[in-house]
């Protein structure tokens, strides 16, 4: 129910999407007009030739980009009174040239009555000349159409093309009025930061210092991250030494050194944020792998290092599946993803039913012993896939995780990493119903707190251990599955990568209750994210000094809790 | 599977607090031979093998690595075996052990000389990953300080014994301290040692990154190269394993030996009876920390390099099972163990030519995990069980 659901969602999102370019927008102008306009470009007067640029520039329409390109590049040529294109020419075997004519608007051949190609001796053709200071509007001019286009993300573009140095100064007025009156709140500060950029190359802080250092108290206000590299640029010939008054001096660093701290200031603000952000979906994944360790040590006081290897398995089915549905980048199949959750689930979880009934089942409350054994399945395991697959491969993410949602200035959030944290809390929720509210979680549970009780009062729990072993691979088939959104796919990455920071969880959050594992999850995968960009002096933490303060959390906190934030109390503790 | 019943814990414990005198751990019969029988064939056949001409001084060598492993195998045994305690760091102490004598390999091997302004020669290794240039050093001192003591052998050797032990002795005291047991202890220390292989692994740690300690080139004034030397080697790492051996049978068979035999078996009761188990556990772990960096020790110049890849949380694992292969709660099991597992290994590396399909090195994943899995199913008591076992079946056929 919930995959055919995510399925509708997925299509609606696409089609909507594909709908939104396809549509002819009523803004756009008639293509008579661009034609007229489009002659104009070959008038005598220069200031003709200015305006139909300028006027061709406002119509937004994206096929006069190309127009606008080929008139700078000398491409355009009068024919009879019309403008053609001519990007190709031809010899004949008595060496005339020939010229095969396109339609400048459409791009396609033009054809005469009989349906053929015209092609016109060369000398027929009028060449429009383009002066240089026309070739150079033309181009700005490229960047101008994008700032009427109806499509937002083009518009986007365009206006902080605008802003980007030198700064095309024909756009001002253009953007002023876009950054008033657009109906992208995102347009409108794009534009607003252009603006001022632009305005911050024309005045000179010799010579209008008031107003430069306005613009420049402006961006700071704006946070503006374009704006930063620039007011640094500056901020170091000002320490350098400017030949400035020194009122103006002490007021300008202090405008910029300011505008520059609050920009930064932000900046971290905001990276902070992206980090927990991203130590919730690392969280995520640790709490799948997690819970499934849990359980089965909760359960039947095994401790399956093969787990590491069922998320690979996952991993590895995802990728079956891609190959399956023919997903490459290029040529995106995005079903597959859809369809490879359940593949994951199943395959791990198969894999997991068979290690318990191999080996797992011989082997009840003897964790050191199941720990060897199970050590040694995964290494069989690794090294199957390893001869299989080779050493290295890629799973291509569907188009609808690539990108993210801007949920304020700056801060993205990647789609791929919010999938995985709902994959996580629906099948977080999934195992809280499966326990609490099933006949097989209530067994579960009953087998948990007294195996021969349980046993004696007609649980089959040989039945029930399997099913929770093979549950419990199943998630860490998904977890695996849901990593490859956001890292690397290797044989080895459960026992390189996963393992052991999935049993410090279990350690730190306890063995008894759910809520220890999802706690003790987060908080090592954020507390990871956010310690690794750390500073101390001018070191930066890095990843493998993140990891090893982590741990000396970790024995810290089991100083005073060793068993764990949530711990079964009395007889049960003593595992 | 140490909790046999109540009767069994009640014995043991009754030994452990002194009551009874009669062992019931030590090696009986004929098993108590093995290992002066292997220690006879070490020091004397191999050696007689070798100037015979019929082995090269490459198996020498290669045995003689293998009892490196066999000594950190014998700690091991004593505090998983003995003590209840599995730790999976003992590699991590092995490669203290391996790093501190590499460094003192490394500052006297090696061709190029680079001398910095202290007059200290760069050791070849080093150089190639050393985060600096000549003169850009804080203090134009090229040698780090912590690569300074290691560059007489009796410093090393005591630095290299020591420093294991007082990582041991950190170790085990947060460890023991509050009371972190069985798999939690386990997953605990492979934590450790993956975050050690990391911190070893980083080039600007000045530890040589993954490439490792190289460059050997004489150990306390004799080429290393020299058959004799490395013959010599091998004695002298088999006199060190004849010695843990004893100085650990010593311990087991001692008052504190029962005391950890007691912590193994119900570690609760013993504390309430007034003992403080957490010293004897740090006591066993430090010595058995020691014992890996003496194997380490004796490794380095025999292998020529030294690596990170010593120190992967795999490589830990894997001397857990030469001890179960071998079989715990036997010194003598674990020795074995190592051997065998090693010979294994080295027998089934090798490309061959089967009937129809040739084996492959990469196959020996497939050997090495189903070791685990059938040492743990099919014969929890190792190698050293299945000799106990047989040598029982032949005296009850002999009285018949």
């Amino acid at each position: 129910m919930q995959r055919v659901t995510l399925f509708y969602l997925i299509a609606l999102l696409f089609t909507s999407f594909s709908l939104s370019l396809a549509l002819p927008s009523s803004a756009q102008s008639s293509d008579e007009f661009i034609r007229a306009e489009v002659r104009n470009l070959a008038d005598e007067s220069r200031s003709i030739r200015k305006a139909a640029v300028m006027a061709l520039a406002k119509t937004g329409d994206m096929r006069v980009e190309a127009i606008l390109e080929s008139f700078k590049l000398g491409e355009l040529y009068l024919w009879s009174d019309v403008v053609v294109l001519c990007k190709e020419t031809f010899e004949d075997d008595d060496y005339n040239e020939f010229c095969r004519l396109v339609d400048v608007l459409t791009g396609e051949p033009m054809l005469d009555a009989g349906g053929k190609r015209y092609e016109i001796p060369i000398e027929e053709l009028e060449e429009i000349s383009v002066s240089r200071a026309e070739r150079k509007l033309a181009n700005n001019a490229k960047f101008l159409v994008r700032l009427s286009s109806p499509d937002n993300e083009i518009r986007m573009s365009g206006a902080k093309k605008c802003g980007d140095p030198p700064g095309i100064i024909e756009s001002v007025p253009q953007l002023e009025q876009m950054s008033a009156h657009d109906s992208v709140k995102k347009i409108r500060y794009i534009a607003k930061e252009s603006l001022l950029l632009i305005r911050l190359n024309q005045t000179s802080l010799e010579k209008d210092a008031e107003p430069h250092l306005a613009i420049v108290s402006e961006l700071g206000n704006m946070k503006s991250m374009r704006g930063l590299p620039r007011l640094q640029e500056t901020y170091h010939e000002l320490s350098a030494g400017l030949a400035l008054p020194e009122a103006t001096e002490e007021e300008a660093t202090n405008t910029y050194k300011f505008a520059i701290d609050q920009i930064n200031g932000y900046q971290s603000f905001v990276g902070g944020i992206g980090n927990i952000f991203r130590g919730l979906s690392l969280g995520s994944v640790l709490i799948l792998m997690a819970l499934g360790l849990a359980i089965t040590f909760g359960l039947m006081g095994v401790i399956n290092m093969a787990h590491g290897e069922l998320m690979m398995i996952g991993a590895y089915a995802t990728f079956e599946m891609q190959r399956v549905f023919g997903h490459t980048p290029d040529n995106p199949s995005d079903l597959y993803y859809v369809a490879a959750l359940p593949v994951a689930f199943l395959t791990a979880a198969f894999v997991g039913y068979l290690i318990e009934i191999s080996v797992v089942r011989h082997l009840y409350r003897r964790p050191l012993e199941s720990l060897l054994a199970t050590w040694g399945i995964g290494l069989i395991l690794i090294q199957v896939v390893r001869i299989r697959y080779g050493d290295n491969i890629g799973v291509n993410a569907p188009t609808w995780a690539r990108g993210g949602l801007e949920v304020m200035q700056d801060l993205i959030v990647p789609y791929s990493r919010c999938f995985i944290i709902v994959l996580c809390g629906l099948c977080v929720l999934l195992i809280y119903y499966l326990m609490n509210h099933t006949k097989l979680g209530l067994r579960m549970r009953a087998t948990m707190q007294n195996r021969n009780m349980a046993n004696s009062v007609g649980v089959n729990t040989q039945r029930v251990d399997r099913y929770t072993f093979a549950f419990g691979s199943g998630i860490a088939g998904v977890a695996g599955y849901a990593w490859t959104l956001i890292g690397g796919v290797t044989p080895d990455m459960g026992q390189t990568n996963f393992i052991i920071d999935s049993f410090l969880v279990v350690v730190t959050g306890g063995v008894g209750e759910l809520i220890g594992v999802i706690c003790a999850g987060l908080g090592i995968g954020v507390l990871t994210k956010v310690i690794e960009p750390m500073t101390i002096g001018p070191f930066v933490v890095g990843a493998i000094w993140a990891k090893i303060l982590l741990l000396l959390i970790i024995v810290g906190f089991i100083q005073f809790k060793p068993a764990g934030l949530f711990s079964p109390k009395g007889r049960l503790s003593d595992v | 599977m140490f909790k046999d019943g109540a009767a069994k814990q009640l014995t043991d414990f009754l030994q452990a607090v002194g009551v009874q005198k009669q062992s019931t751990v030590t090696n009986h019969g004929i098993s108590f031979l093995v290992p002066w029988v292997l220690f006879f064939i070490g020091l004397v056949v191999i050696p007689v093998l070798y100037y015979a001409g019929l082995i090269t001084v490459g198996t020498v060598n290669m045995l003689g690595r293998y009892m490196a492993f066999a000594i950190v195998a014998v700690g091991l045994d004593l505090i998983w075996g003995y003590t209840g305690i599995l730790s999976l760091c003992q590699a991590f102490f092995f490669s203290l052990g391996g790093y501190a004598m590499g460094m003192y390999l490394a500052h006297h091997g090696g061709p190029e000389g680079i001398i910095d302004a202290n007059g200290w020669k760069i050791p070849a290794c080093l150089y190639v990953v050393y985060p600096y240039k000549v003169g850009e050093a804080p203090a134009d001192a090229l040698v780090p300080w912590f690569w300074k003591p290691f560059y007489t052998l009796p410093v090393t050797t005591i630095l290299g014994l020591l420093v294991p032990g007082l990582a041991a002795l950190a170790i085990g005291f947060v460890g023991f301290r509050s009371r972190v047991r069985g798999v939690y202890f386990a997953i605990l220390t492979q934590a450790i040692t993956v975050a050690g292989w990391l911190v070893f692994c980083m080039n600007n740690m000045k530890l040589c990154g993954t490439n490792g300690l190289t460059r050997f080139d004489r150990i306390a004034g004799f080429q290393l190269t020299n058959p004799n030397v490395k013959v010599s080697l091998y004695v002298i790492t088999l006199l060190a394993l004849a010695g843990v051996y004893l100085l650990c049978q010593h311990v087991v068979k001692s008052r504190v030996g029962r005391i950890l035999i007691a912590i193994r078996d119900d570690e609760p009761t013993l504390r309430f009876s007034g003992y403080k188990p957490y010293i004897y556990k740090l006591f066993a772990f430090c010595l058995a920390g020691m014992i890996a960096g003496l194997g380490g020790m004796l490794y380095a110049p025999q292998m020529g390099i030294f690596t990170p890849t010593n120190m992967e949380a795999s490589a830990s694992i894997l001397v857990v099972v030469w001890v179960a292969v071998g079989g715990r709660g036997a010194l003598s099991g674990a020795i074995l163990g190592a051997l065998t597992v090693n010979l294994l290994y080295n027998f089934f590396t090798s490309e061959k030519n089967l009937l129809i399909l040739t084996w492959k090195a990469e196959y020996w994943q497939f050997v090495l995990g189903s070791l685990f899995i059938g040492v743990v199913l099919l014969f929890p008591g190792g190698l050293i069980d299945l000799w106990r076992r047989l040598a029982g079946i032949i005296r009850q056929r002999a009285i018949i």
